[in-house]
């Protein structure tokens, strides 16, 4: 079957369940979440109300589940979704959420609205109302292998290049590896000082870890666009690359949605538990932090803050993690006056930075984060999230702001304290 | 006889200066919420007053509540004003017994008909004919019938009279009702209370000799003035509710450091009574203050709505016949209404089709 309005309102449907049916009963209509959305606060237009944006799932929840709503449209009084009406929507849906979950900590009756948004992205997509970047990017995901359209070859290239660059061995593919990194595109081809990074981290730890060549690729577009069954099938490949080469753990990166995919959705969407654990790096590089694994010297003298990415910190519960291996090499770490589970987003999640056509939008709203990071006056930035970072860096510098970003683990990396040379550590090319 | 004294002279034959009489005046007018302004003016209403008569029947009760009046505060104000009505006939207090007891009253209902005041302490049993409870061979309910009759209002002293008490209690053998079930076509006043306070009890008659009427009443028949807010807000306590400290048990750290009692079963918050502003024994202390949670002992059927020690947002239990149908129903309803809306849901699950790749092609403009 094609995509079409028909579809998409079965999908809906298929995805209303109790607590979207108790979402709508219990909305009080208090308009508090608009004051949560940077897209609301950046423009003052009430459109952008998160709880507007699922009207069209509202009237779809009290025409097909409700006494009255059922009655009214049996007698004509309202009038069933229209195809126009959910392209009209999709704008609202897609270029301004994030996903990040801010109104759902600010609704007073404990609404998870932007559960409900993951779910009416599930019919957009189904009755053919995705971005056209979204889409695109997910077919890459799907066919490809990644949403960035990177092959394995290119990896392994770049990973030639960062070998060469710290001289030690990154491991692929190798059988009994405690420890499976994920990588997202993002880091491959714009931060590939991540990779190396945790190369000497895990080196100097003594970690045993792989990557592996046919499940590299930690993103997951269907997520992000809403399809749980695209969602699935990536997920289906780390999870198969893993057992193939039987991990006990697989490390999530610094990306926000490969860690909601992978840790939260994940089992859920393929229906099964998996055998392995799925880690974040940070929690890992907080372990060995504790353990003294993670020796470091020097300390970066200027004043600087940390960007909380929404899914690792709001939606991942990673929050003190990020903050204690900060202050091992921050001499003067300022917080951001909304920061942690309250942090603003940086305007670029939930696929809003594949999305072109929400270009001018995303920039609008970074004027959050240039009211945070001005207020501040700090010239330094640490985050955990190659997409943050993509998104921060372009809106500092559309507004000629002159503030480094910087990657958590590459900083690590950067300070690490050198030990002896440990002995396995060998030139292979 | 002192029927012609002003109550001013009856004070003063009892040693009472002006002055403590306009500080009670003054006391009176706060406690009912009348402004300040008033106080001269009920000053005045009552030293000018005539002793109006009052008959006192005492029904299914254990004189509680006159113990509370006579003893608590003796000598005061309170006391005086009571020796200053005309007390005609109380069983405790009156010295005549047997029939010139009875006769007392039959007197004092002829010669002020229209005029006197009842009060009436205890419950009164319905059941049977009322054979449960007898005065003189007079049933509770016929008393009370007969000597409501001529009267000008009747006050319902303490939970038993006002809304049945104890004798009430499930399963209520002797059928007893409070007084507000049998008199309709008077003025009630529902001072309830076990016991109540003797400033209530005071301030209630000095609000009728001023003003010739009963006060303001709430919904349960109680005046405004004293049964206004709940003990809850104005215990001194509040703060470590509000704050959420609680004493878990009578023993324990919070408990000592004298922290909220809710958990304890204090039912404070929907008890309506002057105690945390009045309080007891001269302004003393008051439960709450001494340790332990409010009983809830002025509001309508106090013993029967669960444990004194069962926190108040611990269900009381059993529901009624028929709220138990129409919860069963509405809980039948709402689960048939869910079953379907379940099947609904499942059957757009079965038709699911797979979202592919080809379906986002499909849709690329």
């Amino acid at each position: 079957m094609s995509v079409s309005l028909e579809r998409g309102i079965q999908t809906l449907k298929e995805h209303i369940d109790a607590p979207v049916a108790s979402f709508f009963t219990t909305c009080v209509h208090c308009g508090m979440c608009a004051d949560a959305c940077l897209f609301y606060t950046e423009t003052k237009d009430p459109k952008y109300t998160p709880i507007y944006k699922l009207k069209p799932l509202r009237r779809l929840w009290h025409q097909e589940y409700t006494f009255w709503g059922k009655l009214a449209a049996k007698l004509g009084f309202s009038k069933p979704l229209t195809a126009e009406e959910l392209k009209e929507w999709e704008p609202l849906v897609y270029d301004s959420c994030t996903m990040c979950g801010r109104c759902s900590m600010t609704c007073p009756v404990g609404n998870d609205i932007v559960y409900m948004i993951r779910k009416m992205r599930e019919g957009m997509v189904a009755a053919g109302f995705a971005p056209e970047g979204l889409k695109s990017a997910t077919e890459r995901a799907i066919t490809i292998g990644s949403p960035m359209g990177v092959k394995f070859p290119a990896l392994k290239n770049q990973i030639k290049h960062v070998e060469a660059d710290i001289g030690l061995k990154i491991p692929v593919d190798v059988r009994g590896a405690e420890y499976m990194a994920l990588l997202s595109s993002m880091e491959i081809m714009n931060f590939p000082e991540y990779i190396g990074a945790i190369a000497k981290i895990f080196d100097q730890a003594d970690i045993r870890w792989t990557l592996a060549s046919d499940a590299f690729e930690a993103t997951n577009s269907g997520i992000q666009i809403g399809s749980s069954d695209l969602a699935a099938e990536l997920v289906e490949r780390v999870v198969a690359a893993a057992e193939r080469l039987k991990v006990n753990y697989v490390i999530s990166p610094e990306c926000g949605h490969a860690y909601t995919a992978l840790r939260w959705e994940g089992p859920n969407l393929i229906g099964r538990p998996y055998p392995f654990k799925v880690i974040h790096i940070l929690e890992l590089l907080d372990q060995l932090r504790s353990q003294d694994k993670l020796p470091v010297t020097g300390k970066i003298k200027e004043r600087l803050t940390f960007h909380d990415p929404c899914q690792i910190v709001r939606r991942g519960g990673v929050i003190e993690e990020p903050r204690r291996l900060l202050e091992m090499v921050a001499e003067d770490f300022a917080e951001m006056e909304d920061h942690g589970i309250m942090n603003w987003c940086c305007g670029g999640g939930g696929g809003v930075s594949t999305n072109e056509r929400a270009a001018t939008l995303k920039l609008t709203a970074f004027n959050r984060k240039r009211h945070q990071l001005e207020a501040l006056g700090v010239n330094t930035l640490v985050t955990v999230c190659a997409n943050c970072r993509i998104t921060l860096e372009e809106g500092l510098e559309f507004n000629n702001m002159d503030v480094a970003v910087l990657g958590l683990a590459e900083t690590l990396a950067e300070h690490l304290a050198e030990q002896s040379p440990a002995p396995t550590t060998t030139q292979t090319h | 006889m002192t029927k012609a004294k002003t109550l001013i002279e009856h004070l003063e034959q009892q040693g009472i200066s002006r002055r403590g009489f306009l500080k009670f005046c003054a006391l009176t007018t706060s406690m009912m919420a009348l402004p300040p302004s008033m106080a001269p003016g009920v000053a005045r209403a009552l030293e000018t007053a005539r002793r109006p008569s009052l008959i006192w029947l005492s029904f299914q009760e254990c004189t509680g509540c006159t113990e509370s009046l006579t003893r608590s505060h003796s000598p005061t104000l309170e006391n005086i004003i009571f020796n200053y009505l005309s007390l005609d006939y109380h069983h405790t207090l009156q010295a005549a017994s047997g029939e010139a007891a009875e006769q007392a009253r039959e007197t004092a209902m002829k010669e002020n008909h229209g005029q006197y005041l009842v009060a009436v302490d205890g419950s009164i049993p319905v059941k049977d004919g009322g054979v449960y409870s007898t005065i003189a061979g007079i049933s509770n309910l016929e008393m009370l019938q007969q000597t409501v009759e001529g009267a000008a209002a009747v006050v319902a002293i303490g939970t038993c009279a006002a809304f049945g008490g104890l004798p009430r209690a499930h399963p209520n053998p002797t059928g007893a009702v409070p007084v507000q079930e049998l008199v309709r076509d008077k003025p009630v006043v529902n001072v309830s209370g076990c016991p109540p306070i003797p400033v209530v009890i005071s301030g209630v008659l000095a609000h009728y000799l001023t003003f010739g009427r009963i006060p303001d009443l709430d919904d349960y028949g109680r005046p405004l003035s004293f049964f206004g807010t709940s003990i809850h807000d104005r215990c001194y306590r509040r703060p470590y509710y509000n704050k959420g400290l609680f004493a878990e048990t009578f023993d324990d750290e919070g408990a000592r450091k004298g922290w909220c009692l809710y958990k304890l079963g204090c039912k404070g918050p929907t008890t309506y009574n002057a105690c945390a502003t009045v309080k007891w024994n001269q302004g003393t202390s008051f439960p709450i203050q001494a340790g332990h949670g409010c009983f809830g002992c002025s509001e309508p059927d106090f013993w029967d709505a669960g444990g004194f020690y069962q926190p108040l947002s611990a269900g009381i239990g059993s529901v009624g016949g028929v709220a138990a149908v129409a919860v069963a129903a509405g809980a039948g309803a709402g689960i048939a209404a869910g079953l379907a809306q379940q099947s609904q849901r499942k059957h757009a699950q079965l038709q699911h089709e797979k979202v592919t790749v080809a379906d986002l092609k499909e849709s690329e403009s």
